[in-house]
């Protein structure tokens, strides 16, 4: 008997010593974070199974997204309103998605990317354009109809593309270690960047004609957008996962050791450097005097512009997004957290959450 | 330490990825047969024991107690002990290598599995092992026919056949089948054989069920593994081809 029962204990052990991290590698296990954005008195939440719209007054939910869980569907990029009134949100089913933002209603779905959508597409008055893990974008017009061939990349893309006024194009940050310029009207390559020395994961940022990426080779890097030329490069400590921010002659990057630093835009040269703990991964969010972001420990942060920490907000889980400003209101959205948005006043005061328990 | 261990292993697996241009399904095959060199002694080492236990039992002495104290099993324990002791085997010989081999086994397919990242959570976790070579980031995850990080299916005329999982589950078959002929214990009636007779069959099946559910990198590394542990246990000519094949007895 005893025997029979070391049997069954073997294969337990050794099922959930398969399964514990076998389970990660299959597609229908695979998971990230929320993808967060606002918009008058409603927040969008992409949190796994549904998108949730929330109102920004009380924290409560004004619907979501399919009403009930649906196999395969798990919503992970950050929605993108449009200015015809549509909320576009790509799934790691591969499906992007066009919803009514007052309600939730379906208009449209486009289903022909062969990978998951883990960056948020981008909307322009030419059309969305959305970044997929297949290491395409594809461009659609606003009524989810193909505009051009998807244009192909050599890996995955998980950044959403930019764009600035200055360029008849936008850029695509792709995994494969390149920065590509493309037509919005064709899909044709203008140019690509030699190469980075590693996958860039998160949009660049764009100001006075100088393009700043971050990249899992531990660099922070500006490009001059005219010569496509490297500026200088900074050195971080761990992977560069987050997007830079540019405000005025800073820049704000951070990378996955938990380091968030201050840049001079121009330069390249450090202005100080704060490590609160855990990983940072999500880009900061700026106003006025202060400067917020969160941790893989679960720290909000708030920090001045001379690099001085003004205050350290603990959650119980995991911060992952980058927070987002909304009315008179921050918004972070925690994962493995039964909270899964907060809203706090600017001096990091806690409004109200919205929790699943609630409703 | 365990996490410094898959560290190391998926540091490994990388620098051979890097070596064979950038193949992943190479890398594992490579990196598997490796393991299983550096682990041979304790392989050999469970073979000598296997057969020192063999031999053993088919000796006059040990059948003589086994009749003379079948009722009174507390005696026939102690008069057991003696003759280990007597004749130099250590009971736990066979399996110990076993256990020893189990955490290396299970770090690889860790590391195999953590390095095949797709998601953004998946290379968080990564990366705390990477020390170097986000160059190498993201893997090839494409081999033969397949996407290693997702369950492997080959189209055969419109239908998705798990050719790896039924590779998996024959192979694994044969492996345990061959470790229980070499294995004293599965040749009586007693308890332990019937626990091996059910490992013989249960095991195969639980290893054709993850590589058919889970991502084709695993299945690629119990293919390795099993044909490895195959070869190394026929050059030690310890294969008895006959006794592979399910025979009456085992329906028993």
């Amino acid at each position: 008997m005893k025997k029979i029962l070391l049997l069954t204990l073997t294969l337990l052990v050794i099922t959930l010593s398969v399964s514990a991290c076998a389970g990660s590698g299959s597609r229908l296990s695979a998971s990230g974070w929320a993808g967060l954005i606002a918009s008058q008195d409603t927040a969008y939440l992409a949190a796994g199974p549904h998108i949730y719209a929330v109102n920004l007054n009380n924290g409560s939910l004004k619907w979501q997204y399919p009403s009930e869980p649906e196999k395969n569907v798990s919503f992970y990029a950050a929605p993108v309103l449009t200015d015809d009134g549509q909320l576009i949100v790509g799934s790691y089913n591969g499906f992007l998605y066009s919803l009514d933002p007052a309600n939730g209603n379906l208009n449209w779905t486009y289903e022909e990317a062969e990978g998951r959508y883990v960056g948020s597409p981008l909307v322009t008055p030419e059309g969305i354009f959305a970044p997929s893990s297949d290491g395409k974008v594809y461009a659609l017009s606003l009524e989810g109809v193909e505009l051009w061939e998807p244009f192909q990349t050599e890996e995955p893309i998980w950044a959403q593309p930019s764009v600035t006024e200055a360029c008849d194009c936008i850029y695509v940050a792709s995994m494969d270690h390149h920065i590509y310029a493309i037509n919005p009207k064709n899909g044709v390559q203008l140019w690509k960047t030699e190469g980075l020395g590693g996958p860039i994961v998160n949009a660049p940022s764009i100001a006075d004609g100088t393009l700043y990426t971050s990249t899992f080779a531990k660099e922070i890097i500006a490009i001059d957008l005219d010569t496509q030329e490297v500026l200088w490069r900074f050195g971080t400590q761990g992977w560069a996962w987050a997007s830079p921010v540019v405000d005025g002659e800073q820049l704000y990057a951070s990378d996955i050791s938990g380091n968030f630093y201050a840049l001079d835009a121009k330069t390249g040269e450090q202005l100080w450097q704060v490590q609160p703990g855990g990983e940072i991964v999500s880009a900061p969010l700026v106003i006025d005097e202060k400067i917020y972001f969160g941790t893989s420990e679960g720290s909000f942060i708030i920090v001045d512009r001379d690099g001085v920490i003004q205050q350290n907000n603990s959650l119980e889980g995991k911060l992952y997004t980058s927070p987002v400003a909304a009315e008179d209101l921050v918004l972070v959205a925690p994962s493995e957290q039964e909270d899964l948005l907060i809203g706090y006043d600017p001096s990091g005061v806690r409004k109200w959450s919205f929790s699943l328990s609630e409703e | 330490m365990w996490d410094a261990f898959i560290s190391l292993m998926i540091n490994i697996l990388l620098y051979i990825y890097d070596l064979v241009g950038n193949n992943f399904g190479l890398a594992i095959i490579i990196f598997t047969i490796l393991v299983r060199l550096i682990t041979y002694p304790l392989t050999a080492s469970q073979m000598k024991s296997s057969k020192g236990m063999q031999e053993l039992q088919k000796s006059k002495k040990w059948q003589d107690i086994q009749k003379k104290y079948k009722d009174d099993k507390e005696t026939l324990s102690k008069k057991q002990m003696e003759i280990y002791k007597e004749m130099g085997i250590n009971p736990l010989g066979s399996c110990l290598p076993t256990l020893i081999q189990f955490p290396i086994i299970i770090g690889l397919y860790q590391a195999v599995i953590r390095t095949l990242a797709v998601t953004p959570l998946q290379l968080i976790k990564l990366s705390k092992h990477i020390s170097d070579g986000a160059n190498l980031i993201p893997i090839n995850n494409h081999f033969l026919w397949m996407d290693l990080s997702e369950p492997e299916r080959l189209m055969i005329f419109g239908f998705g056949v798990p050719v790896l999982a039924i590779i998996v589950t024959v192979s694994s078959y044969f492996q345990t089948k061959m470790i229980s002929t070499t294995n004293p214990s599965s040749g009586g009636d007693d308890q332990a054989a019937q626990m091996g007779k059910a490992m013989q069959y249960y095991m195969p099946l639980l290893m054709g069920y993850f590589a058919y559910q889970y991502a084709s990198g695993l299945a690629v590394y119990f293919v390795a593994s099993n044909l490895t542990s195959i070869i190394q246990y026929a050059l030690q000519g310890r294969i008895d081809f006959k006794k592979l094949l399910p025979s009456k007895s085992d329906a028993k």
